[in-house]
């Protein structure tokens, strides 16, 4: 009895010696974790450095516009019609006669499908990126649409409408080249491009006919003509600018616009054909 | 109080007591460990049909009869679960060719596992068994999806007690192994046994291929038979091999076809990488056998692709660009038709299956 109650005491002896030696070293510790930590308040310059850049606000009081109409001189080209007899779920998907959409002139030889974006004259803006995604669907063994323009880091949104597998691989030279198959009723695509790039083509791995192209601009500032020629960029502020236009097959052009403060300017393009 | 100073200070005292009592516990463990899992029966021949090698088996487990009747039983067995309700059987369905015809399997209580069950038919042949590799042998695989928490989850103690409590388990673990003990070793090994037997050739494709029958092949299936052996079309058998006198359809190591890869480039399950750790085996798995492919569906580790046709698209498009994508996959230049004969050709693979591998 006596001999248990001094080995408790023994013990709880040892056991405050053990506590004490820990705190000892817990403290000693803690003053080294403090004498490193004291020069160095570490978080706070890695927050400042972040590249905060902060994006362009358009005064909507002085911003202009330019619209216009793509144009086409020159023989209308025949009707080309698109073969997909190879894969008959895409001559079934696709419903109806598939023609080829490279060159399609309006009755009033007007162009459809060009892109025309700013070249020049934003240099060092930076815009907000727009939330709403750009989509490309695969419907039809058909890339719609077949010109689309996005702004530098808005996402891509690629879907399959259709029955059968596509492989969607947009051949960026300046972006990140990529493809990635899709089958049918697989989620959406999610995708991004970084730099500006004009034009990015694109192509299905797997139908061979299924071509679109993507113009990625680093401002807001571009359009896809609507089949009677026409475009509209908004919301430019007043400015000397480069507007450029491409068309797949007939190459691009460009010519100087200035935008008055609250006009719209009108500016037309021509393309000859053969 | 002379006693507990000389207990608390003889440190040399205290060491002795400490060895006496760990040679006890190690004699005590020895001797409930020395229980030999080799099987004592006469070795036989697995009878293989045409178009298959002989089937390899480890030194330490040659096939008896006695082993594979056991192996058979448990295959079938859910006590081997939690809750009795899953057996290997359950993700490996013989109707279903040894598959379970889900894209991801489900274990007890419906628990979603990671991958789709791959068939066991032929996995004999298999140098590494699981989507990653992970397992170096059948007898070591088995032993895993009965103590997975999301497959039958049961260790293997509760899982030996369990059997224990069965007298027929008793005899047969007798006549296998030479004693009624019940080891989770000896449970791996009769399960591999069995296995073993899951062999399935002589398939219309063999009987072309191996058997001299020109006529066992339909003329799209010969046609898309050359293109799976064309290096410049399918290029199909540069993994899934065809050999002079047999076929396994697979070269049992691991590829990254971009199957899987998310909108970021990453991969939400790494495969290979997790066993090697090695940054090119990002994405990669295991080359399946294609043997009764046409009835195995859905397709790939994350059965994501619900028809052949659909994974004969998914090669012909290139798979999926990545920075670890093999070097095997590109885009190949195939047309609608050239797609649909190779579907044909892998509708021929179908074989023939054992009559004794079914429950007993």
């Amino acid at each position: 009895m006596k001999g248990s109650t001094h080995r408790i005491i023994r013990l709880a002896a040892e056991s405050t010696r053990f506590t004490c030696l820990c705190m000892a070293l817990g403290i000693a510790l803690t003053s080294i974790a403090g004498c490193k930590a004291t020069p160095a308040p570490a978080p706070a310059p890695s927050a400042t450095t972040k590249p905060v850049v902060a994006t362009f606000k358009v005064d909507p009081a002085t911003a202009g516009s330019v619209s216009g109409t793509i144009l086409y001189k020159g023989k209308k080209p025949a009707a080309k019609l698109v073969d997909m007899s190879e894969d008959p779920a895409c001559v079934q998907a696709h419903s109806g006669k598939a023609y080829d959409e490279s060159l399609v002139v309006g009755s009033k030889g007007t162009l459809g499908n060009a892109f025309i974006y700013v070249k020049s004259g934003l240099e060092g803006k930076t815009f907000a990126i727009p939330t709403t995604p750009v989509t490309i669907d695969q419907g039809g063994c058909w890339f719609r649409p077949r010109v689309l323009g996005i702004q530098t880091n808005q996402t891509l949104q690629v879907t399959n409408s259709d029955p059968v597998t596509h492989n969607i691989h947009p051949m960026a030279q300046i972006n990140r080249e990529w493809n990635h198959s899709q089958g049918p009723g697989d989620a959406p695509l999610n995708r991004k491009f970084q730099k500006q790039e004009i034009m990015v083509k694109v192509k299905c791995n797997i139908h061979s006919w299924m071509h679109a192209y993507i113009g990625v601009v680093d401002s807001p500032y571009f359009a896809v003509s609507k089949d009677d020629g026409s475009f509209e960029i908004p919301n430019l502020p007043p400015g000397t600018y480069t507007l450029a236009v491409w068309q797949e097959n007939l190459g691009t052009q460009q010519q100087q616009i200035t935008i008055a403060p609250h006009t719209r300017t009108a500016t037309d393009f021509t393309f000859k054909g053969n | 109080m002379g006693v507990s100073r000389q207990r608390t200070n003889s440190t040399p005292c205290r060491i002795l007591v400490c060895c006496v009592m760990l040679t006890v516990l190690v004699d005590v463990a020895g001797c409930k460990r020395f229980v030999s899992d080799t099987p004592i029966g006469k070795t036989i021949t697995i009878p293989v049909p045409l178009g298959l090698p002989p089937v390899p088996f480890p030194a330490d487990n040659p096939p008896t009869a006695e082993t594979i009747a056991l192996g058979r039983k448990l295959f079938y067995d859910p006590k081997l679960s939690q809750d009795n309700s899953t057996a290997c059987a359950t993700c490996h369905n013989p109707t279903l060719d040894f598959t379970d015809a889900l894209s991801i399997s489900r274990g007890v209580r419906g628990m979603a596992g990671i991958r789709n069950a791959p068939t066991v038919v032929n996995s004999a042949y298999l140098p590494l068994q699981f989507w990653d590799g992970r397992a170096l042998s059948l007898e070591e695989q088995a032993a895993s999806p009965i103590a997975n928490p999301v497959e039958m989850n049961q260790t293997h103690e509760v899982s030996v007690s369990k059997l224990g409590a069965d007298p027929a388990y008793g005899l047969m673990f007798n006549k296998a192994f030479g004693s009624n003990v019940i080891i989770i070793g000896r449970i791996q090994k009769a399960l591999a046994s069995f296995e073993r037997t899951l062999l399935s050739g002589n398939s219309a494709f063999d009987r072309y291929q191996f058997g001299g029958d020109k006529q066992a092949l339909t003329p799209a299936q010969v046609r898309g038979l050359a293109l799976f052996l064309s290096p410049s079309k399918g290029n199909c058998a540069a993994c899934h091999i065809v050999n002079s006198r047999y076929a396994l359809f697979t070269d049992g190591k691991f590829h990254n076809l971009g199957q899987g890869v998310g909108d970021d480039g990453g991969f939400k399950d790494v495969g290979r990488f997790h066993q090697t750790n090695n940054a090119a085996d990002q994405g990669a798995f295991k080359t399946p056998t294609l043997r009764n492919v046409a009835k195995t569906a859905p397709y790939m580790h994350d059965g994501s692709l619900k028809t052949l046709s659909e994974v004969v698209d998914f090669y012909a498009g290139g798979g999926n660009s990545n920075p670890q994508l093999d070097k095997e996959i590109r885009a190949i230049q195939l047309n609608g038709r050239e797609r649909s004969d190779l579907v044909e050709f892998l509708q021929s693979l179908t074989g023939e299956m054992p009559g004794n591998v079914g429950p007993p």
